[in-house]
Formats: C-alpha cells, sequence, structure tokens
C-alpha cells in the first residue's frame, strides 16, 4: 500500500529501494516499445545531422561506397560554400522573399479567422451555423496539389475567371506567371485552405468562455459590441497569442509545399523562397553542398526562432509547445 | 425568423448594433462557406461537362451538355487507378504503423518513474527542433537504397513528433488509479497499454490516427523526390504531373481520337477523382478532427 501511495504522489519516495537493474526487469517492455521510434530517429533524424558536414566539404556523391560513406571520403574545404552562398544575389532574394511571402500571409490573414469564429458564434440559427462551419473548413483537407488544380480550374488561362474577364473585353490575367500578381495568388489561396480550420480553433476556444459572465455583463446593460470586446476578445487571448507566436516560430518552415506546387521558372524572382532553392540547388542541379549549406542556415535560424517562440510561450502563457 | 423567436423568449428587444452584427454575420459566413464549397462545385461540373463547354468556359457551377467520356479517359488511358492504390496503400500501411510506434513510444515517456524518460524526451525534442536539411536526409534515404519503395514513402511520417507529444500528455492525463489497481491484479505493462490505456484514450488516438493517414494522403514533397518511376507514383504526385504536362496529354488526345475530351476536363477530372475519398471519410474526419482541436486546446 504504501507504494501505491508514492505513485500517487510523486513527491514521496517508496520505502523499499527499487534498484534500476529491478526496474528493468520489470519494465523491459516498456524499453522494447521505444525501439521502433528510436531506430526511426537515428536513421532519419540523427544521420542527417551528421550529413550536415556535406556543407563543409566538395561532396562528390560518388566519392564512397554509398551516398554517406562518399560524405567522410569528400575533402573538407571550410566555409568555401557558405562564402559562395553569402555573396550571391539569389540568397537575399530567396530569404527576402521567405520574409515578404509569409509576412503578407501573417498581415492578411492571421486576424480573418478571430473575426470569423466571432461571428459565426453570433449565429443563433443551429443548423445555419454548423451548416456554414462545416463547409469552411472542408478545404483544409484538401493537399496542395489538389488545391493547385483548382484554382487551376478557375484561374487558369481558359478559366472561369479569365472567361469573364474576357467577357466583359477586359485582358486575361496569368495568375501563375505574372509576377505581380504571384504573391497575392499565393496569400489567397492559402487563406482559402486554412481559413476555416484556423476559425473552427478559435470557435473552440470562445466555446470554453464561461457563460455566466454574458449574462453577467447583459444584467448590466452591455450591448453585442460592449460583449465581444470585452469578454469574448480577452477570452481569447491565449489562442490568439499561442497562433501568432507559432506563426512566427515556424515562419521559415511553412508556405514550402505549397510554393513548390504553385511555382515556375518564370516567378521565380517573386516567390522562390529559402526551401525551395534548397531544393532546386542542392538536389535539381545537384549542388548539394550549396543545398547543404543552405539548408544549415534555415535550421539554425529556424532553431533560434522556435526555441525563442516556446520561451515567449512558457513566459506569457505558462506553456510549452511541445 | 430565428432572431424574432429569441426575442420573444427573452421578452428584451434587441438593440440596433446586435441586429446589425447578427446580419452581418449570417451574410458574411454564408458568402465564406459558398466561397470554400462553389470552386469544388466548379471543379465537379467541368470535368462532367462536354469538351467545347469546357474551353469557351461556359461552364459555372453545373454540368454543361454533361457527358461520361472524361472520366473514362482519366480511369482507361491513365495511370490513375495505380496511383490511388499507390496512396492507399502507403496511407493504410504508413498509419497504422505510425499509430504502433507512436503509442509505443508515448506510453513510457507519459510515465514519470520511468528511467531514462528525460533523456528520450529530450532526444525527441532535439531531433524536433532541429533539422539536418533536405539533402542530408534525401542522401540517408539513398544509402539505405529505398528510393521508389514503399518504405521511402513511409519512413519520413514514421513518427510525427507533434503527434507523439499530445499522444503523451493525453496518457500523462489519466488518472493512475486505474492503471495502479491492474498492476495489483498482476497485469504486465503491456497488457495495461492494450486493455486500459488504450481505450480510455480512444478520442485522442482517432484525432491523432486522422492526422497521420491526411499527412499521408496528401503528401507531395517526400513522394516526388523518393520516387521516380511511374509505377510508384503517388495520387498527388500523377496530378501534379497531369497539370504540368499538358502536352502529353494533347498528343494522347489526338491519337486517341477523344474529341469530346478536354485538357482543362482531364484536370478536373483527376482532381474530382482524388477527392471521392476525403468527401467519402468527411463525416468521420469532421467528428474526431473537432474533436482533437478540443484535447489540444486544453493539453497543448
Amino acid at each position: 500500500m504504501k507504494n501505491i501511495t508514492a505513485r500517487l504522489r510523486p513527491g514521496i519516495k517508496p520505502r523499499k529501494p527499487y534498484g534500476l537493474l529491478a526496474y528493468l526487469r520489470d519494465h523491459y517492455l516498456l524499453y522494447l516499445m521505444l525501439i521502433p521510434g528510436l531506430f526511426f530517429l537515428i536513421v532519419y533524424k540523427f544521420l542527417p545531422l551528421y550529413g550536415i558536414t556535406i556543407a563543409f566539404k566538395d561532396y562528390s556523391i560518388f566519392a564512397g561506397s554509398n551516398p554517406i560513406d562518399a560524405i567522410a571520403k569528400s575533402p573538407w574545404v571550410g566555409f568555401k560554400h557558405f562564402d559562395r552562398l553569402f555573396s550571391s544575389s539569389q540568397f537575399v532574394k530567396v530569404l527576402l522573399n521567405t520574409l515578404i511571402i509569409n509576412g503578407y500571409k501573417i498581415l492578411f490573414l492571421f486576424p480573418i479567422p478571430i473575426i470569423c469564429a466571432i461571428m459565426l458564434n453570433e449565429i443563433r440559427n443551429v443548423a445555419y451555423r454548423k451548416l456554414a462551419q462545416t463547409a469552411i473548413y472542408v478545404p483544409y483537407f484538401f493537399s496542395w496539389v489538389i488545391v493547385f488544380g483548382i484554382f487551376y480550374s478557375l484561374l487558369g488561362t481558359y478559366g472561369i475567371v479569365n472567361s469573364a474577364l474576357a467577357a466583359l473585353g477586359q485582358e486575361r490575367i496569368s495568375f501563375f506567371s505574372d509576377t505581380n500578381v504571384f504573391r497575392g495568388l499565393l496569400v489567397f489561396t492559402e487563406g482559402w485552405k486554412e481559413i476555416g480550420w484556423n476559425t473552427v480553433i478559435y470557435l473552440a476556444a470562445i466555446t470554453a468562455i464561461d457563460p455566466t459572465l454574458y449574462e453577467a455583463a447583459r444584467v448590466d446593460g452591455a450591448g453585442k459590441l460592449r460583449q465581444i470586446w470585452n469578454i469574448t476578445l480577452p477570452g481569447l487571448a491565449p489562442t490568439i497569442v499561442l497562433m501568432l507566436i507559432l506563426k512566427v516560430g515556424y515562419i521559415l518552415e511553412t508556405g514550402f509545399e505549397q510554393i513548390l506546387v504553385f511555382y515556375n521558372a518564370t516567378v521565380y524572382d517573386v516567390a522562390d523562397v529559402i526551401q525551395t532553392y534548397v531544393y532546386r540547388m542542392g538536389l535539381g542541379q545537384a549542388d548539394f553542398s550549396l543545398g547543404t549549406a543552405l539548408g544549415l542556415f534555415n535550421s539554425v535560424v529556424a532553431f533560434i526562432l522556435i526555441v525563442g517562440a516556446n520561451t515567449v510561450c512558457k513566459k506569457l502563457l505558462h506553456r510549452s509547445i511541445w | 425568423m430565428q432572431l424574432r423567436k429569441r426575442n420573444k423568449v427573452n421578452g428584451i428587444s434587441l438593440s440596433t448594433s446586435e441586429k446589425v452584427i447578427s446580419v452581418i454575420s449570417y451574410i458574411f459566413m454564408g458568402l465564406l462557406a459558398l466561397c470554400a464549397i462553389l470552386p469544388i462545385l466548379h471543379v465537379v461540373s467541368k470535368s462532367f461537362s462536354s469538351a467545347s463547354a469546357v474551353t469557351s468556359g461556359s461552364v459555372l457551377f453545373w454540368p454543361v451538355k454533361p457527358q461520361f467520356e472524361t472520366m473514362k479517359y482519366v480511369l482507361e488511358e491513365t495511370p490513375f487507378l495505380n496511383a490511388l492504390k499507390n496512396s492507399l496503400l502507403v496511407t493504410g500501411i504508413g498509419t497504422v504503423i505510425s499509430m504502433l510506434v507512436t503509442i509505443g513510444t508515448a506510453y513510457p515517456l507519459s510515465k514519470p518513474d520511468f528511467k531514462g524518460r528525460k533523456f528520450f524526451i529530450m532526444a525527441y525534442i532535439v531531433s524536433m527542433v532541429f533539422f539536418g536539411g533536405i539533402v542530408p536526409a534525401y542522401m540517408v534515404v539513398r544509402t539505405l537504397k529505398i528510393i521508389d519503395t514503399y518504405i521511402a514513402l513511409i519512413l519520413p511520417f514514421f513518427i510525427v513528433h507533434f503527434n507523439m507529444f499530445v499522444v503523451k500528455n493525453y496518457f500523462e492525463g489519466l488518472p493512475e488509479s486505474v492503471e495502479e489497481s491492474a498492476r495489483i491484479d498482476g497485469a504486465s505493462d503491456m497488457r495495461i497499454l492494450v486493455s486500459i490505456v488504450c481505450p480510455m484514450s480512444k478520442p485522442v488516438l482517432a484525432t491523432v490516427a486522422m492526422l497521420y493517414a491526411v499527412n499521408y494522403w496528401n503528401n507531395y514533397f517526400h513522394a516526388m523526390m523518393y520516387t521516380t518511376s511511374t509505377k510508384m507514383q503517388t495520387l498527388q504526385v500523377f496530378i501534379y504531373n497531369t497539370i504540368n504536362n499538358t502536352q502529353t496529354l494533347v498528343e494522347r488526345l489526338v491519337i486517341g481520337n477523344y474529341t469530346n475530351v478536354s485538357i482543362d476536363g482531364i484536370i478536373a477530372a483527376v482532381v474530382v477523382l482524388s477527392l471521392i475519398p476525403i468527401v467519402a471519410l468527411y463525416p468521420f474526419v469532421q467528428r474526431f478532427m473537432v474533436h482533437g482541436i478540443t484535447i489540444g486546446s486544453v493539453k497543448g
């Protein structure tokens, strides 16, 4: 019985000393369970960390018996590839594109789901609300390729939008190759795919707000706008802050697959981001060392951002991202 | 109607501002719902419309001069079915494997007295926040000689750290007393996990399984990077290639003498066909995903 109380209250140590060996004998199954996951970590997460040395070598994929062996056999060249990278105009361009595109996305798309959730919450007709809610997040489950296919249908040269423009005597717009509208297309399609889902997240947070607060406010004569301003928004604040921190923390990660699917050579100038450039250089053009160098730069900045985001999260919200 | 009813019940009249907010909400959310649904309806209509209607741009949200030739063309003349098979296999097998690994990892790590817990958790956090990069990961996959196999398509999502942490946090929140009484009855760790912990965690496990399935099904980047042959193409790669290689489509249309099939029609049909599994599972997805959000917002 003592043992049980100890387990229930982690602060109190059990009276009988419980050695490591005895623990392993009793719970070896727990360790066996961990093996597949650890195998994955070593192969797909930690082995690539060793692969980072490619950035500091003149890597030739055929230098060894296999691509990993080739890393050890390739000669060290220090920061040569980083010099090459940081002195190229491409580097500045992809860095700026990454920040601009994701900045636009946060600026234009971040507030919309909050407003939508508040509006959805104002709809009293349950059937109408359920229907609207179910409809708006359907696109969240589509892949970027599907979203691309759908928007190609709408905005392609002979798509519905251009047909309408032509019928009105306007010039057709090449949404997928015009550098003036391409970023707008990225922001818009991101919104189309994600707004509904984020709305549902905020809506879940609104439902968690104590309804008696509204009751009390009504008795005090507070109007709808007052209630939204003084109860709903403060109630949503932690979720809003968390979402914003996550958005900023993952600014280098997001949007990669979308751009990879949507872009083409004509819009590289405005749409090429760090990750797409890493992929195109590192694997497409087989400039492995440059690709790894830029990838490492990306990982280091992402690491700082994410750990920073987590620290802010812990300070402000007393919770960890993971 | 609904508004008026509520007024009567409360016995207080709605102020003008409240009415305005309510009306705007109804209209705006209705429009937003249409924005989400109409493009899908448009693509569906296009896939069943005649070639002339599609190319002249007269198809809106209902098929014009309906035909099934485009669908027939996609099913019979393109590798669609093979790509579908690949996607189904990868998603099915991948989700099962990922769930087993995720549960097997989350359970030991959820036990506060598990020896080495801190070390293992640290290993997962480190590998979550620091990524080796696309090129090194590709080199590993090539070294393993699994390019162009199902294994390469499953490996990237074998265990998704975030999902594992969600499950682990949920396990930690379960009442310890239930597990403890089973232990007194002599149940092993495995038995406790299978017959007590997992059944108690059904909602979170269903949500995480859904997240994995969506990951596998929707993934384009890894599938594109790690496969080379048409035979191993997944649905997403196939759709992307179809949209971007219209030239080959034109040639095949001319050779095959498909007069009532258009390029834009084929693209629409491919998109529509690949939406079917998602739409079919949507009620299920919806139930668990929305539930998952509530779990997520409580547990993080």
